[in-house]
């Protein structure tokens, strides 16, 4: 193993994470400064390091000028409502599989994984005409029930692992107390999946809010597109000069992700089965 | 309080028989030890009294009815498991009443019969605690608290003290001694523990591979089993056998370091004698009828002293129990005795031919 200690490897890991984290942190570093910075400073044919003179007009002018706040709206809507989904789904067929003995058990799960291996745009060729035949093309609950694919098997699994591990022992004493199967699973197993719960919602909300394909695909009318594809098609387009705005537009549309991840981070590292057994 | 049936009981996973013909009886009020090696059914056959699993066949029934088909809840049945399984997002409280909100207790009652299970455990005090924040002995009375609170007829306990340290292991061996007499309802309780099973129960049922090897009150066990794994399995530490030679005239049989004269007339021929190291004694060796050996290894234990003899001529070692602090000088030469009346004789098939016959020891 390396020998942490020594100044050699100290050096090495060091200059390895720096060089590391200019490649994470500097286009964010870049995105911020360039929304902060007048238009004037902006264009410059030499760059500022930082803004010397910040202002917060590109972020004024993309909310009010722009159709942001709608964009937000309905990605709001859309990868809410599919977080959701993904998340009760994955809850039901996770405990299923994780606890429950039936013929076809590790084929259907292996299946559902599989769907993981394709490529999201290969989806889309089969769930174009899906939609369209349901008449649910340009409508956001067609997009919502497309999200699914994006998320839903990985978080089968990511609960699965985890009611896995729920001891056999603690259903078995809410069964000898009296509780139906789905009462246990109501009011003993999902109280202490909390964590991996939130996991898995935030997991699914933040590849829905991450999506351009398909909501490019699936959604023509301007009113119900959502924040990818808006500012997409609001910025970067061959007449548009705005860049200052579209740098605000962006980190206003990366806030929620952060922000939630900011509150619910205890979540992930809490334990939350101390005391269940032992 | 109820009598438990069990006739010819039977359960596989797939296509392995845990549980070979299980035939049983618990009387009204009494305290049943299940215990056996690890592996031999116990816990599944515990859980198929409570109803968590399905019986394969045979049939099960309290205080005279089928109970095969009916849910846990339902046969007024309480189990404490072996890792307490507490609900750790309940406080305490809510912990010991679940089961009777489930079964629609009114809010008033429950809190009544929490309460008062609670005061009686010495555990009114967290009432309101999550179980994380509870020792493990806590712990281990708030789930018989959960049992307690549900008044049921039948309680049921799975190595419910195996997870304490030893002087916890004791105080709470002494709770549950207390609760019975209180109580006074039908108790199964498994474990290893040997002296859990002996000093508890009014009945242990020995299981060993998914059968029944005996069943009887710890002393009827200790003092006649009626076959070598019985014999091997009550008691501490455990019998020493002696591997039977020959015959020779008159009942006479060779056994390492010596030979021991054998009662004639027995069901089959003998094969092996037992003698627990609490009737082995050691002897000068100029003393006539005497097992003849070399000690080779000694423990003190203050109360007692374990002395492992190898005797002439073999690889065996037997243990000999001296009460008491004893000075047994290592690598000695020595004679070993036991009363007769002590021995036991098994077959070559394992069963029991004479416990407690004169085998008598022949000189050496
Ligand atoms: N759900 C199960 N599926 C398959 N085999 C099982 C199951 N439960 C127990 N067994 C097997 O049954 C045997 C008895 O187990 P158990 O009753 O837990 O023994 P113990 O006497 O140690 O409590 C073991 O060999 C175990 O592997
Ligand atoms: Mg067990």
């Amino acid at each position: 193993m390396f020998d942490l200690s020594s100044t050699t490897a100290k050096v090495v890991f060091g200059l390895a994470l720096l060089f590391i984290g200019f490649f994470l942190f500097f286009p964010l570093y870049w995105l911020v400064i360039s929304s902060l910075k007048g238009n004037a400073e902006l264009y410059q044919i030499i760059p500022t390091p930082a803004p010397v003179m910040p202002t917060l007009e590109h972020f004024a002018n993309a909310i009010t000028r722009g159709k942001l706040p709608m964009y937000l709206t309905n990605s709001l809507i859309t990868s809410g409502a599919s977080a959701l989904l993904v998340t009760v789904l994955a809850l039901y067929a996770g405990y299923s599989f994780a606890k429950y003995r039936y013929f076809g058990r590790q084929p259907v799960m292996l299946f559902m994984l599989s769907a993981q291996m394709f490529p999201f745009g290969l989806l889309l060729i089969s769930i174009y005409p899906m939609m369209s035949s349901l008449n649910l093309l340009d409508t956001q609950l067609g997009l919502i029930l497309s999200y699914i694919v994006f998320a839903l098997p990985v978080s089968t699994y990511m609960l699965y692992s985890y009611f896995a591990q729920v001891p056999d022992e603690l259903i078995d004493a809410a069964r000898a107390d009296g509780a139906s199967d789905l009462r246990i699973f109501h009011t003993i197993v999902i109280p202490i999946s909390i964590p991996p719960i939130v996991t898995v919602f935030l997991y699914s909300f933040m590849w829905s809010w991450n999506d351009l394909l398909y909501s490019m695909t699936l959604i023509v009318s301007d009113s119900k597109r959502t924040i990818g594809p808006g500012l997409l098609l609001t910025y970067l387009n061959e007449v548009n000069s705005d860049w200052g705005g579209a740098m605000a537009a962006s980190l206003m549309a990366s806030a929620p992700i952060v922000i939630a991840f900011m509150f619910l981070q205890r979540f992930f590292i809490q334990g939350v089965t101390a005391g269940a057994v032992k | 309080m109820a009598k438990l049936e069990l006739s010819g009981i039977r359960k596989s996973f797939g296509a392995t028989e845990v549980l070979k013909g299980i035939d049983l009886t618990v009387e009204h009020g009494e305290f049943v030890a299940f215990v056996g090696p690890s592996g031999c059914g116990k816990s599944t056959l515990l859980r198929l009294i409570c109803g968590l699993d399905e019986i394969t066949a045979g049939q099960m029934a309290i205080d005279g009815e089928l109970v095969n088909d009916v849910p846990p809840a339902k046969r007024g049945i309480a189990m404490v498991f072996q890792s307490y399984a507490l609900y750790p997002h309940m406080s305490v409280g809510d912990n010991m009443g679940y089961a009777l909100r489930l079964a629609g207790t009114p809010r008033e009652e429950i809190r009544a019969r929490v309460e008062k299970a609670a005061k009686v455990l010495r555990i009114d005090s967290y009432l309101d605690r999550k179980p994380r924040q509870l020792s493990g002995g806590q712990r281990q009375r708030v789930a018989i608290g959960r049992a307690i609170v549900r008044e049921p007829r039948i309680f049921l306990f799975d190595e419910p003290l195996s997870n304490l340290d030893a002087s916890l292991r004791v105080e709470m061996r002494i709770e549950i001694a207390r609760m019975k007499d209180r109580l006074g309802t039908t108790m199964v309780y498994v474990t290893h523990d040997q002296i859990e099973a002996m000093t508890l129960a009014d009945k242990i049922v020995v299981l060993n591979a998914g059968r029944v090897e005996q069943v009887g009150s710890p002393l009827a066990l200790y003092n006649t089993p009626q076959n070598r794994f019985v014999a091997g399995f009550i008691g501490s530490p455990r019998m020493n056998f002696m591997r039977l030679g020959a015959p020779g005239q008159g009942g006479r049989y060779a056994v390492a370091g010596g030979s021991v004269l054998v009662p004639q007339g027995l069901a089959a021929t003998p094969a092996e004698i037992g003698v627990r190291p609490e009737h082995l004694e050691l002897v000068p060796l100029d003393r006539p009828h005497a097992l003849e050996g070399v000690v080779t290894m000694t423990e003190h234990l203050g109360s007692d002293t374990y002395a492992y003899v190898t005797l002439e001529g073999s690889e065996d070692m037997l243990v000999v129990r001296l009460s008491g602090e004893n000075a047994v000088r290592r690598n000695a030469r020595t004679g070993v005795a036991f009363d007769p009346e002590m021995a036991h004789v098994f077959g070559a098939d394992g069963r029991t031919l004479a416990s407690a016959r004169p085998v008598a020891l022949e000189a050496a």
